[in-house]
């Protein structure tokens, strides 16, 4: 009887949460439907500020900086990260010790030292030779540094779960290192690949600070240019955008949870042919 | 591989080849991190002992001038602001990580107490608002709490707040934004402990006649207690250098060192003091790294604790 008292409580507790969670974000989608600019009053539905959000030029270049930032940046980091993570599986017997503080450091560093010294750094070599102008480029710069660790561990992390008899039926198979490469290797890890992949792009989509200290003026992105917009006076055109970028969020959110419940059958069958692979 | 044991300069050609491939593989992203981040925050560090310029730019010759100004002493004798926002950021990070234990806790353990395949969905559930930008759940709160919405008229009604002020900007709403933020980063870990939760412990001490309590007490909380230290450590230290929910929901009276510190590299720019302040936030971050670490060794759970 007590029980199940608990089990009721605890089961209202979790809908009060998630009440919580999702709160900001509904009253975001709801207003941004308003018909009249008000905060705090709902008027009546209407399409007014999506239909201004399309004429705006400002929005538009801000959406483009942050995909083309967004996705220049994860695929340098994967290129980088995945050459690390197979160095750090390859050579785990040897002592790295500094490679592991070199990989946790962006992410234990607070976002606002990270994002600060950057600026510092690039306003100074900017002055001293010319180089690295705050704009995207930089951005780009940044964001592959947060996510080189990210890639790195997941790769890394995916070779330590594969049978290491694997590796040495590879080597049997196919003579070069680049063959074993192509044909062995990035097969077995495109399912850590493609994470990864999302994963940074997640991450690089998601930065304000880094990216806020790091831009220059013609470099906005989407969350840079909602905090301008925040900071200029509250207009429902940003309800508007946010509620766009919810929606992509919320798509997102389904994809990984269909993956999620495909994905242990397709491990296991991997799994299942990889013993087969290894014995003789 | 046997040969290479037997014959010492095949050995040493393969070693020199581990060497070239070890270069070759982790070379990059080494010298990408090391010159993109690891140089800067040298760069940074040696700010803060330098002297402040005209334009607040750093110039020579070296001097803790930055540090006293940190600590509050300007060209009018000290003054307690910036000892403030320190304790201010002290005390938010305790109260908003204490708040988020209190939450996280219990929805932890009912997500573990509920069927195998509506686990996943529940967990999400918990994290997907996290997915979305920082500063829109952020104006997302802003919406909630301005003057004239349903909570700010429920605040003026019970006295709380004087009439047409919104629930923010103010210390309330940066704490309520901070534990808005990083409950689902305490969720993952608790949920991950109570998941492997051996119940044979919790059997064994109900069959010795203890009282639920203290069943709770020695079976089940030390064992989800690695999972409570990730959780702190994934909380507290970001959001001790907060930088956006102060910004928005705190106004001037709730500033935090992280607003301390970036308002140095804009607006009124002064790099040596921000770098200052950034040293302070570094040291901190290092510190509470360092006491999880030993915390988490002693209780035996410190392969737990990754960071």
């Amino acid at each position: 009887m007590r029980k199940r008292n608990l089990q009721r409580g605890l089961s209202a507790f979790w809908w009060l949460t998630l009440a919580f969670l999702y709160l900001p974000l509904v009253v975001v989608v709801v207003f941004s439907f308003n018909a009249t600019n008000s905060a705090a009053h709902f008027t009546g539905v209407s399409l007014r500020w999506y239909r201004r959000l399309l004429g705006n030029e400002e929005i538009l270049s801000a959406f483009a900086n942050s995909m083309i930032l967004a996705i220049t940046s994860s695929v340098i980091a994967l290129v980088i990260g995945c050459l690390i993570g197979y160095g750090m599986y390859r050579h785990r017997h040897r002592k790295l010790g500094w490679l592991i503080v070199l990989i946790y450091l962006p992410i234990v560093l607070p976002d606002i030292v990270f994002g600060i010294s950057e600026m510092t750094f690039f306003v100074q070599i900017h002055r001293l030779t010319g180089l690295l102008q705050p704009g995207l480029e930089t951005m780009i710069i940044a964001h592959v540094t947060f996510q080189i660790p990210f890639v790195a561990l997941i790769v890394y992390s995916r070779f330590v779960g594969l049978d290491p008899s694997l590796f040495e039926a590879a080597k049997d198979l196919y003579a070069s290192p680049w063959q074993r490469a192509l044909h062995f290797m990035l097969p077995t890890i495109k399912p850590a690949l493609i994470s990864a992949f999302f994963l940074s792009f997640t991450l690089s989509i998601d930065d304000f600070v880094i990216s806020f200290f790091t831009a220059g003026p013609e470099s906005a992105t989407l969350p840079i240019y909602i905090w301008g917009a925040i900071r200029k006076g509250v207009s429902p055109e940003i309800n508007a955008i946010a509620t766009l970028m919810i929606g992509a969020v919320a798509i997102a959110a389904v994809l990984s949870l269909l993956f999620s419940y495909r994905r242990p059958t397709r491990s296991t069958a991997n799994h299942r042919r990889g013993t087969e692979e290894s014995e003789p | 591989m046997a040969y290479s044991d037997v014959i010492p300069s095949l050995r040493s050609r393969a070693l020199v080849s581990e060497s070239r491939h070890l270069l070759f593989t982790v070379a990059p992203g080494a010298f990408w991190i090391f010159v993109f981040l690891v140089l800067p925050s040298a760069y940074l560090m040696g700010v803060a002992f330098m002297t402040t310029g005209p334009y607040g730019l750093p110039e020579m010759p070296l001097s803790v001038e930055s540090f006293r100004r940190l600590a509050g002493f300007g060209f009018l004798g000290w003054s307690p602001g910036n000892l403030y926002t320190l304790l201010r950021s002290l005390w938010q990070t305790l109260v908003s990580t204490a708040l988020v234990v209190v939450i996280a806790y219990p929805i932890a353990y009912y997500i573990t107490t509920c069927r195998e395949k509506w686990r996943p969905i529940m967990l999400l559930l918990v994290v997907v608002p996290s997915w979305t930008n920082q500063v829109i759940r952020t104006f997302g709160w802003m919406n909630l709490l301005a003057p004239g919405t349903p909570l700010a008229n429920l605040a003026e009604s019970v006295g709380l707040i004087d009439p047409n002020m919104g629930l923010y900007p103010s210390n309330f709403a940066v704490t309520l934004g901070l534990v808005y933020n990083f409950l689902p980063f305490m969720v993952l870990p608790l949920y991950a402990a109570f998941e492997k939760l051996d119940t044979a412990q919790v059997q064994a001490a109900q069959d010795l006649y203890a009282s639920p309590v203290r069943a709770f007490w020695h079976a089940v909380f030390p064992q989800t207690l690695p999972g409570l230290l990730a959780g702190t450590v994934l909380v507290a230290i970001p959001a001790f250098g907060m930088y956006v929910i102060p910004e928005l929901l705190g106004g001037g009276k709730g500033m935090m060192l992280g607003n301390l510190v970036a308002n140095q590299f804009a607006g009124s720019a002064n790099w040596p003091l921000g770098a200052a302040g950034a040293i302070l936030m570094l040291i901190a971050t290092f510190i509470g790294l360092f006491a999880m670490r030993r915390v988490g060794k002693r209780l035996g759970g410190g392969e737990e604790v990754v960071i």
